[in-house]
């Protein structure tokens, strides 16, 4: 399990923050890291960022449309060929039951 | 140990040593450093690129070797054979190989300005409509396969 641990590993980073007037900026992003005995793949995005501004501190998700976009469709065309898979079958039980 | 077979086994573990640089590389993509980029001020307003990264490698080595006797006509040579009249046949070799693949993609900008903090999503219309175009395809194609064996 450790070594699967040391293996495959998902973690979430600070990065260093950047200060414009009063406001403080710290980007953070998102790491998987994946190791094998010759070689490895990474694969960082981000996530969000804290901003500070005096007493307050708020968190802005970056979110990724394209990739949103892009798994909806997937979705889409799964449940599509789902819902044509189904409609499939009942006619042909229904074409047999006649 | 022949000098050849030592040869080979100072190149491999440079090698080694060479991937163990390149795998410090890699790692160093899974820092924030690699994914936000430095701000850049312009008038009032700092403005921050996001980007997706992702990067990949895998590299191989083998060394072998072997040593045999044959005798200068090819023949098998027995052991009683005095040493001077054997041909040596020796060999080493070694080799390594490897690839790799990085990616980027911006995925957002942000910027700080009088206003506040904004952060504006960069969508990537080339690769929407390429998905869009694939769904409905794939759509049409189950579709008419479907309207095809209810008809049959």
């Amino acid at each position: 399990m450790a070594r699967f641990k040391e293996m495959l590993r998902w973690r979430t980073i600070s990065g260093d923050k950047v200060t414009v007037g009063d406001v403080t900026v710290t980007p953070q992003s998102r790491a998987l890291i994946i190791r094998w005995p010759r070689g490895g793949l990474v694969w960082n995005r981000p996530v969000g960022i804290l901003v500070e501004r005096g007493e307050q501190t708020e968190r802005i998700p970056i979110v990724d449309v394209t990739r949103m976009a892009q798994l909806g469709l997937l979705g889409l065309s799964l449940v599509f060929s789902m819902v044509i898979f189904v409609l499939s079958i009942r006619r042909r039980r229904d074409r047999n039951e006649r | 140990m022949s000098d050849e077979f030592k040869e080979v086994v100072v190149t491999a573990v440079k090698n080694q040593e060479q991937a163990a640089e390149l795998m410090g590389k890699l790692l160093a993509v899974a820092q924030p450093g690699a994914v936000y980029s430095e701000p850049v001020t312009v008038g009032e307003h700092t403005v921050i690129t996001a980007s997706e990264v992702s990067a990949s490698m895998g590299f191989g080595f083998g060394i072998g070797g072997g040593t045999g006797t044959e005798s200068a006509e090819g023949e098998a040579v027995s052991e009683d054979k005095p040493q001077g009249e054997k041909g040596e046949a020796r060999g080493f070799g070694g080799g390594g190989g490897g690839g790799g693949a990085s990616m980027g993609r911006p995925v957002a900008v942000i910027s700080i300005g009088p206003e506040g903090v904004r952060v504006d999503p960069v969508v990537d219309a080339t690769k929407i409509a390429l998905a869009v175009f694939t769904t409905a395809g794939a759509m049409l194609i189950m579709l008419g396969k479907m309207l095809k064996a209810s008809r049959g």
